[in-house]
C-alpha cells in the first residue's frame, strides 16, 4: 500500500505547507440558518421577485377631482399587481405573525419568573392578533369586496 | 352470548385510549375528506357538471378517446384535429397518468355495474383526489412530527384555497392528481430514510413513477430528494439507511420514469436530471471511502482521500462538460431556466411569460391562497430547525425551495401549499399542546393524571420529539411559576377564532374566485340576480352543426381545445405550447401591437387591426341599454372608438346572443383584384394574407421579434370566431 501512493513522491518533493481549515468555516448554527430563512421568506412573500421583474413604483398616485395628486398605498382591485411598499408592509405582518408563534412557544421555558412568562405571552399574543387583523384590513383595501356576498 | 361478548369488546376497544385515539383520527380524516370534497362542488351546483377552462377539455377528449379505443390505441393516437396542418401525436406528447387514472376508475365502476358517463368521472376526479391528498399529508406530517399535527395538516390541505384553485370539480387537469402523488412520494421517502428498508424505497420509486406519468412537476421530486441526500452528507449525517434508500430509489425510479413515452430518454439526457445522477455517484463514492477507511490507518487514509477526491471531481467535471459539448446532455430547458434567471422568460419566450399564471407572485396571492397559514409557516420552520433530524432537514429544504419558486411564478403556489399546511400544522399543534395543558394542576396533584389518559398517551405514543423527558424536567420548577389556565385559555380561544375565520375565508375564496368554469359566464345585475352567459357553448354547437367536417377554424389560441372538444372541428392553434412560433404567427395577424384599448383614445393601429374589426363588426349599430350610447362594451365599460367599417375578405356567419363569440367565413379570393380606393390601405394587405380569422376579445399579448408572414395561403372555406 505504501508503495502505491509514494510513487509520485519519487519525483516530486513535498512542499512544506500547513493547510488549516480557516476558523470561520464551520457549520452555521441552527438559529443562523433560521434567521436567514426568515429574512428570505420576508422578501419572497413581499413579492420582491415581482418588484424586480415588473419594476412597479414604490407608491402609486392618483389625481382627485380637484386635480391634486394624492398618494395611493395599495393598488386596488388587482390581485396580481402591487406597489413595492404595500408588499413589504404586508410581508412584515406575515413575519410578525410567525414570530408571535415563536414567542408563544418561548413562554414554556423552564425557570422563568411568572411575570416574564405573562409578559412574553401577551407580546406573542398581540403580535399574532395584530398581524392577522391588519392583514384583513389590507385585504379590504386591496379588494373592497373581500368577504362580502 | 356472542353478541354480548362483541359488545363488551367494542366498548373496551373504544375506552382503551388507543382505540379512542384511532376512532378520533379516523373520523377527523373522514370529515376532512368530506368537507374538502363538498367545498369543491360550487361550480357543479351553480352551473352543471361540466369541464372547466381550456386544458381540461383536451384531457377530457383524450380520456374519452382512451375509454372508447383502449390504452394502446390511445398511445398511438395521431390527432389531426389539433395543430393544423401538422397534427399532434398525442401518445408521445401527453402525461398519460391522468387519463389512465380516470379510465381505471371508470372501468372499476363499470365492472361493478354502475353505469356512469366518463365525463362525470372526469369532473369529480379532482375533488376525490383532494381527499387522498389530505390522507397523504396526514401520513407525511405524522412521520415528521406527530399524529396531532397530522390531523391539523389534513384539515388544512382539505380546504386551503391554494390547492382548491387547481382542484375544483370540473378542473380536470394534471395538478389535481399530481399533488397527491407528490405528497405520497415524499411520505414514502421519509419513511424509507427513517427505516432504511428496501421495501419503502421501492414503494417510493413506484409512487414516483405514478407522479412522472401524471405531471411535469416530477422534476421537483427528482431534484429535491438528491438535494436532501446531499445536504445530509454535508452535515455529516451519512448513514447506511440513507445509502440504501437513495440508491434503491434512484435506480428503480430512473428505469420506471423512462417508461413514460413523453419522458423517454430525458432522465439520462437533460440537465434537470443530472443532479440526481451526480448525487448517486457522490453517495457511492462516499460509501466506498467509508468502506476503505475501515482497513486503512488514519494517515494513509488522508492521502488516499485527497487523491481520490481530486481524481473523482476532475473526472466528473470533464465527463459532464464533454457530454454536454458532444450533445448527449441537453442544457436546461427554457422553462426550467426561467425559474433561476427571472428575466429569462420575458426576453426569450414571451408566449410563456404572457400567460397570467406564469407571472411573479405578489403578496396578495400569498395571503389569498394561504391566509393564516402564511403566518404560522415560519414558526413551523422554527420548530423543525430547533429540533432537527434527518427527515426534518428534508422539510426545511422543501420549505425554502418551494417558497422561492412560488415567488417566481403564481402557478407554483401549488407546490408550496402542502408544505405550508404541514409546517403551519406543526406550529398550531405545538402551540395548542402548550396552552391546553394545565401545568399548575398537574404539578399539584400528580395522581389526577389518571383522569387524563388521553393526554398521557399522547406523549407516549405519538410524540417522538422527546417530549416526555422535557416534561419531567419541567415539573419541578413549575409549581409557582406556571401561568394559570384562565390566561392560557384566552390564547387558545383567540387561535380557535382565527382558525374559524380561516375556514370562512377559504369558503369565500373558493366560492367567489375559483369556481367559475370560464366556459359558462355568470354576471350579476344591480339587484343581485344572476344572468348566465352561455355564448361559448352556443357558438361551439353552431360550429358543429353548420360547418363542413373539413372546415378549419382560426381562433385565439386559448380556445383551440374547446373547439376541438365541443365543436369537433380542426383548429389552427391550440393551447399546447410546444410550438411557440405557430401561436406568435397567429397573434401577429390579430394584433400588430400588444397594447389593448378599445375606446376612441386607443391607437389607430389597434382600431383598424383585424381583431378589433372582427370583434366589433356591426357592434356600433347595437344599443343594449337606454342609458348607454350605441356600441357600448359592457366588459370594459367604454364606448368603442371606431364604429364604421366594412370587411373585405370576411363575411359574418354567426353571432351569439350576447355578442361574446362571432364567427366569420372567409370569402373565396376574387379572380381579379378589383382596384378600389382602400379606406385603410395598411389593413388591406393584412386581410388578404390571412385566409381565416377568429379572435378573442380580452387577450392581450406581446409578441417580440415578430416572424414574417408568408403570403398566399390556400383559400379554403373557413370559419372564424371571435
Amino acid at each position: 500500500m505504501e508503495a502505491i501512493y509514494s510513487v509520485p513522491f519519487t519525483i516530486l518533493e513535498c512542499p512544506r505547507l500547513k493547510l488549516k481549515k480557516p476558523s470561520w468555516v464551520r457549520q452555521p448554527s441552527a438559529m443562523t440558518i433560521f434567521a436567514f430563512v426568515l429574512l428570505s421568506y420576508f422578501l419572497v412573500t413581499g413579492g420582491i421577485i415581482y418588484d424586480v421583474i415588473v419594476e412597479p413604483p414604490s407608491i402609486g398616485s392618483t389625481t382627485d377631482e380637484k386635480g391634486n395628486s394624492r398618494p395611493v398605498a395599495f393598488m386596488p382591485y388587482r390581485v396580481n399587481g402591487q406597489y413595492i411598499m404595500e408588499g413589504l408592509a404586508s410581508s412584515f405582518l406575515f413575519t410578525l405573525g410567525g414570530l408571535g408563534f415563536v414567542i408563544l412557544d418561548q413562554t414554556n421555558k423552564p425557570l422563568m419568573p411568572r411575570l416574564n412568562r405573562i409578559l412574553l405571552m401577551s407580546v406573542g399574543f398581540v403580535a399574532i392578533v395584530l398581524s392577522f387583523f391588519m392583514c384583513r384590513v389590507f385585504m379590504r383595501m386591496k379588494l373592497p369586496g373581500y368577504l362580502m356576498a | 352470548m356472542a353478541e354480548a361478548g362483541v359488545k363488551t369488546e367494542i366498548r373496551s376497544a373504544v375506552w382503551k385510549p388507543g382505540g379512542l385515539k384511532s376512532l378520533l383520527s379516523f373520523s377527523i380524516l373522514f370529515l376532512a375528506w368530506l368537507v374538502g370534497f363538498s367545498s369543491r362542488l360550487f361550480a357543479v351546483i351553480r352551473f352543471e357538471s361540466i369541464i372547466h377552462e381550456f386544458d381540461p377539455w383536451f384531457n377530457y377528449r383524450a380520456t374519452h378517446y382512451m375509454v372508447n379505443n383502449g390504452f394502446y390505441n390511445f398511445l398511438n393516437w395521431f390527432d389531426d384535429r389539433a395543430w393544423y396542418p401538422l397534427g399532434r401525436i398525442v401518445g408521445g406528447t401527453v402525461y398519460p397518468g391522468l387519463m389512465v387514472t380516470s379510465g381505471s376508475i371508470y372501468w372499476i365502476l363499470d365492472l361493478l355495474n354502475i353505469p356512469i358517463h366518463i365525463r362525470e368521472v372526469c369532473v369529480f376526479l379532482a375533488p376525490l383526489f383532494s381527499g387522498m391528498t389530505a390522507l397523504a399529508v396526514y401520513f407525511f406530517t405524522t412521520e415528521i412530527w406527530s399524529a396531532g399535527a397530522g390531523l391539523f395538516a389534513a384539515c388544512f390541505i382539505a380546504i386551503v384555497p391554494g390547492y382548491i384553485s387547481r382542484s375544483v370539480a370540473g378542473s380536470y387537469d394534471n395538478e389535481g392528481i399530481a399533488i397527491f402523488a407528490l405528497m405520497f412520494t415524499y411520505f414514502l421517502w421519509i419513511k424509507s430514510v427513517k427505516t432504511g428498508s428496501l421495501f419503502w424505497a421501492i414503494c417510493t420509486a413506484l409512487s414516483y413513477f405514478y407522479m412522472v406519468s401524471a405531471w411535469g412537476g416530477y422534476v421537483f421530486i427528482i431534484n429535491l430528494i438528491p438535494l436532501h441526500v446531499f445536504v445530509l452528507l454535508i452535515m455529516g449525517r451519512y448513514s447506511r439507511r440513507i445509502y440504501v434508500a437513495y440508491n434503491a430509489f434512484f435506480i428503480v425510479g430512473l428505469i420506471l420514469s423512462m417508461q413514460v413515452p413523453f419522458v423517454g430518454f430525458n432522465p439520462i439526457s437533460t440537465s434537470e436530471h443530472m443532479a440526481s445522477a451526480g448525487v448517486f455517484a457522490l453517495l457511492n463514492a462516499y460509501g466506498a471511502l467509508k468502506y476503505i477507511q475501515s482497513f486503512l490507518t488514519k494517515a494513509e487514509f488522508k492521502y488516499f482521500f485527497i487523491i481520490a477526491a481530486l481524481g473523482a471531481a476532475g473526472f466528473i467535471f470533464v465527463a459532464v462538460v464533454g457530454l454536454t459539448w458532444a450533445g448527449y446532455i441537453h442544457p436546461w430547458s427554457g422553462r426550467f431556466y426561467s425559474l433561476w434567471d427571472t428575466g429569462y422568460a420575458k426576453i426569450h419566450i414571451p408566449i410563456i411569460a404572457s400567460v397570467s399564471e406564469h407571472q411573479p407572485t405578489t403578496w396578495v396571492s400569498f395571503f389569498f391562497d394561504l391566509h393564516i397559514l402564511v403566518c404560522a409557516f415560519p414558526a413551523g420552520v422554527w420548530y423543525c430547525v430547533k429540533e432537527v433530524n434527518d427527515e426534518r432537514v428534508f422539510v426545511i429544504l422543501y420549505a425554502i425551495f418551494a417558497s422561492y419558486f412560488a415567488g417566481v411564478m403564481v402557478r407554483l403556489m401549488l407546490t408550496l401549499t402542502p408544505i405550508v399546511c404541514v409546517l403551519a400544522a406543526v406550529a398550531f399543534s405545538k402551540t395548542f399542546e402548550i396552552y391546553l395543558k394545565d401545568d399548575s394542576l398537574k404539578a399539584n396533584n400528580k395522581d389526577s393524571e389518571e383522569d387524563e389518559p388521553e393526554n398521557k398517551n399522547d406523549n407516549k405514543l405519538y410524540d417522538k420529539v422527546g417530549k416526555p423527558k422535557k416534561d419531567k424536567k419541567e415539573e419541578k420548577p413549575k409549581n409557582q411559576e406556571a401561568i394559570g389556565m384562565n390566561i392560557k385559555s384566552i390564547v387558545v380561544i383567540a387561535l380557535l377564532l382565527m382558525l374559524m375565520l380561516f375556514a370562512v375565508h377559504c369558503t369565500w375564496v373558493t366560492s367567489s374566485a375559483y369556481s367559475s368554469p370560464s366556459i359558462v359566464l355568470a354576471s350579476y345585475n344591480h339587484d343581485g340576480s344572476r344572468t348566465i352567459l352561455d355564448d361559448f357553448r352556443e357558438a361551439y354547437y353552431w360550429l358543429r352543426q353548420n360547418t363542413h367536417d373539413k372546415a378549419r377554424v382560426m381562433s385565439w389560441w386559448d380556445y383551440g381545445y374547446q373547439i376541438a372538444g365541443m365543436g369537433n372541428r380542426t383548429t389552427l392553434v391550440d393551447n399546447n405550447t410546444w410550438n411557440n412560433s405557430h401561436i406568435a404567427l397567429e397573434s401577429d395577424y390579430f394584433t400588430p401591437q400588444g397594447e389593448f384599448r378599445v375606446d376612441s383614445a386607443g391607437s389607430s393601429t389597434l382600431l383598424n387591426c383585424l381583431m378589433y374589426k372582427l370583434s366589433y363588426y356591426r357592434f356600433g349599430e347595437l344599443q343594449l341599454d337606454f342609458r348607454s350610447p350605441p356600441g357600448f362594451d359592457r366588459t370594459r365599460g367604454v364606448e368603442i372608438g371606431n364604429k364604421n367599417f366594412e370587411l373585405t375578405h370576411l363575411e359574418e356567419a354567426y353571432t351569439t346572443e350576447h355578442w361574446l363569440v362571432r364567427i366569420y367565413k372567409v370569402k373565396d379570393l376574387e379572380n381579379r383584384n378589383t382596384i378600389i380606393k382602400p379606406t385603410i390601405p395598411v389593413k388591406r394587405t393584412k386581410l388578404r394574407s390571412s385566409p381565416s380569422k377568429k379572435s378573442a376579445k380580452k387577450r392581450p399579448g406581446v409578441i417580440k421579434n415578430k416572424p414574417k408572414i408568408i403570403k398566399g395561403k390556400k383559400p379554403t372555406k373557413t370559419t372564424s370566431k371571435k
